[in-house]
C-alpha cells in the first residue's frame, strides 16, 4: 500500500527525487469509508518536506454503505475550495482502478484540528469552545447553502450522485422522486418488520410535503462528528461522500437526528443566538420552522437509512461478514423511536 | 424486538469479528489464546441458548420424580436423614410440573409472520389514505399504538451507553 501511495503522489510531485510514505495507519470511525492517515516525505530540489495526507478507500462492494463516486467527491472538494470559503481538504486525486489500492480510493490533505468533537459537549475538555465552534459551524453551513449551485456543480453530477432516479430539476420533482427512491428501497431495508416506522414515515412524508425552498448544495452527512476544530473555530468540514443537490433543511434535519443519537447538543448552540436553528435562520432568511425541522429530520434520516440499512440487510442475509453492520442495529434503534415520537405514536415518549 | 438479526446471528458475528478483525492484530500468545477462548464460549452460548429454557424445564420436571422416587426407595428407613428426604419428597416433590416453553425457532417464525402483516397493512392503508378514506387514518392509529410502546421497550432493552462508538 505504501508503495502504491508513493507512486500515486508522484503525479503531484513530478520534481521529487524520492517520495516515502510513513506512519501509515487506519483511522477508526467513519462508517462508510476505510480511512487511513499517513505522511509523505518528499525529497526534491527545495529540500525535504513532510506532508500530511488521508487515504479514503471504498469498502468491498457487498459491505459498502454508500455507493458514491470518489471522482465526484474529488471534483466537489476542489470546486468548494475554488468557489466558497468553506474549509475542506485539498483533494490530490482519485484512483478508480481497484488494482491499485484494492478498491476505488482518493487521497486528500489531512486538515489540522481535533476530530474528537465529543470533547465539546457534556462538560468535556473543550466545552469552553463549544459556542464559538458551533457558531462558526452554523456560518459555514449557511455559506454552503447559499453557494451558487451552478458554480459548485457545473456538470450536474450532484443532482443524482447515487444514480437512483432522483430528478433535481425542481423542488417538487426532487421531493417526489427522492421519496419514490426511498419507498422503492424499503424492501431492501425491511430485513425485519421492526423497520415498520421507516415505511410509515416515508408514506407520511409523501402525504404531507412542506413548503418549497430553493435547492442547494447539501453536505448530506452534516452530523456532530463530521467537522474538525481548533481554538474556537471549525478547521474543516469532512466526509463529503453523500453531498448532493437537495433541500437545505436536510442538513439541519440530519443534525437533529444525529445530535440525539450521538448524545451531543449542537443544535442548542450558539446559546446567545437562541440556538443553531435561530442563528441559521438569521444568516439565511430561510425561516425554517421546528415542524419543518422534524419533517426533514425524517427525510434526511431515511436518506442515510436506505443505504445503511441495505448494507445491514446484506449482512443479515450473510452476503458479507462485517461486524460493524451488526453493531449498528442497536444504536440505530434510537432513530426508530425518534421517528415514532415525531409521528405521534402513543406510548413512544 | 428485532428477530433478524436474532441473538444467534449476533453471537456468530462476534465469532467472525474476533477471527477477522481481532486475532490478526493480537501480538501475544496469551491474548490470542484468550480470543480463542472467547470464541469457544460464544459458540457454547449459540448451542445453549436455543435449548436452555427447554432443558431447564425438562430437568426440573424430571427432578420432581427423582425426589419422590428416591424417597420411596428408602422405604421405612429410620433416622433424621431419612425423615428429611421424605419431607423434601412430600414438599418440593409435589410441586406442579412446569409447562414446556415454546421452541425458539417457532416463536421467531410466528413473530416474523405477524410483523410482516403489520407492514403490509401499512402499505395498504397508505393507498386508502391517499384516496381520502379517513377511516384508514384510524386504522393506522391502531398500528401506531402497538408500535409506540414496543419501540420504547426495545430501546430500553438494547441501549448500551450513549451514541455510536467509533465516531468522533
Amino acid at each position: 500500500m505504501e508503495q502504491a501511495l508513493a507512486e500515486f503522489l508522484r503525479r503531484h510531485h513530478p520534481d521529487a527525487e524520492s517520495i516515502t510514505v510513513a506512519a501509515f495507519e487506519p483511522i477508526p470511525g467513519g462508517f462508510s469509508r476505510e480511512t487511513y492517515r499517513f505522511d509523505a516525505v518528499v525529497c526534491g530540489p527545495a529540500g525535504e518536506q513532510r506532508r500530511p495526507y488521508i487515504l479514503r478507500k471504498d469498502p468491498p462492494a457487498a459491505a459498502a454503505i454508500l455507493h458514491t463516486s470518489r471522482k465526484l467527491e474529488h471534483e466537489l472538494l476542489e470546486s468548494l475550495r475554488a468557489n466558497t470559503a468553506v474549509p475542506v481538504s485539498q483533494s490530490f486525486g482519485y484512483e478508480l482502478d481497484p488494482a491499485v489500492f484494492g478498491e476505488p480510493a482518493m487521497v486528500i490533505e489531512r486538515m489540522p484540528g481535533s476530530g474528537r468533537t465529543s470533547d465539546l459537549f457534556n462538560e468535556g475538555p473543550d466545552a469552553d469552545q463549544v459556542d464559538d465552534v458551533i457558531r462558526h459551524l452554523c456560518e459555514l453551513l449557511a455559506e454552503l447553502h447559499r453557494a451558487d449551485v451552478s458554480a459548485v456543480d457545473p456538470h450536474g453530477g450532484l443532482a443524482d450522485p447515487r444514480g437512483v432516479g432522483v430528478d433535481a430539476s425542481s423542488w417538487e420533482r426532487y421531493i417526489e422522486t427522492t421519496l419514490e427512491y426511498y419507498l422503492n428501497g424499503y424492501d431492501g431495508i425491511g430485513y425485519d418488520p421492526e423497520m415498520f416506522v421507516f415505511l410509515d414515515a416515508m408514506q407520511t412524508l409523501r402525504r404531507t410535503p412542506p413548503r418549497p425552498l430553493p435547492l442547494t448544495i447539501v453536505h448530506g452527512d452534516f452530523n456532530p462528528a463530521n467537522f474538525l476544530y481548533a481554538n474556537g473555530r471549525v478547521t474543516a468540514l469532512i466526509d463529503w461522500e453523500n453531498a448532493r443537490i437537495g433541500d437545505p433543511r436536510e442538513d439541519l434535519g440530519w443534525m437533529l437526528t444525529m445530535d440525539a443519537l450521538s448524545n451531543t447538543s449542537v443544535l442548542a448552540h450558539p446559546r446567545d443566538e437562541g440556538g443553531f436553528l435561530a442563528y441559521y435562520n438569521k444568516l439565511t432568511g430561510f425561516e425554517v420552522t421546528p415542524e419543518e425541522l422534524a419533517w426533514f429530520s425524517m427525510f434526511a434520516t431515511i436518506n442515510v437509512a436506505v443505504p445503511v440499512a441495505s448494507a445491514v440487510g446484506r449482512r443479515v442475509r450473510r452476503e458479507h461478514n462485517q461486524f460493524l453492520h451488526l453493531y449498528m442495529v442497536a444504536p440505530s434503534s434510537g432513530a426508530l423511536i425518534g421517528f415514532a415520537q415525531m409521528l405521534g405514536y402513543p406510548g413512544a415518549a | 424486538m428485532y428477530n433478524s438479526p436474532d441473538v444467534d446471528q449476533y453471537l456468530e458475528g462476534l465469532i467472525f469479528a474476533i477471527n477477522d478483525e481481532i486475532l490478526p492484530v493480537l501480538s501475544t500468545a496469551k491474548a490470542q489464546t484468550t480470543a480463542l477462548m472467547m470464541q469457544a464460549v460464544l459458540q457454547q452460548l449459540r448451542q445453549t441458548i436455543p435449548v436452555y429454557l427447554g432443558y431447564l424445564v425438562d430437568e426440573h420436571n424430571a427432578m420432581l420424580e427423582v425426589v419422590r422416587e428416591a424417597a420411596a426407595a428408602l422405604g421405612d428407613a429410620a433416622g433424621p436423614e431419612a425423615d428429611r428426604i421424605r419431607e423434601r419428597a412430600a414438599g418440593l416433590g409435589t410441586a406442579a410440573p412446569l409447562p414446556a416453553p415454546p421452541v425458539y425457532g417457532d416463536v421467531v417464525a410466528a413473530h416474523r409472520v405477524l410483523g410482516q402483516a403489520l407492514v403490509d397493512d401499512a402499505r395498504d392503508l397508505d393507498v386508502l389514505q391517499r384516496a381520502g378514506d379517513t377511516r384508514a387514518d384510524a386504522a393506522l392509529a391502531v398500528l401506531r399504538a402497538h408500535w409506540g410502546p414496543r419501540y420504547a421497550r426495545d430501546l430500553a432493552t438494547v441501549t448500551v451507553g450513549s451514541g455510536f462508538l467509533g465516531r468522533g
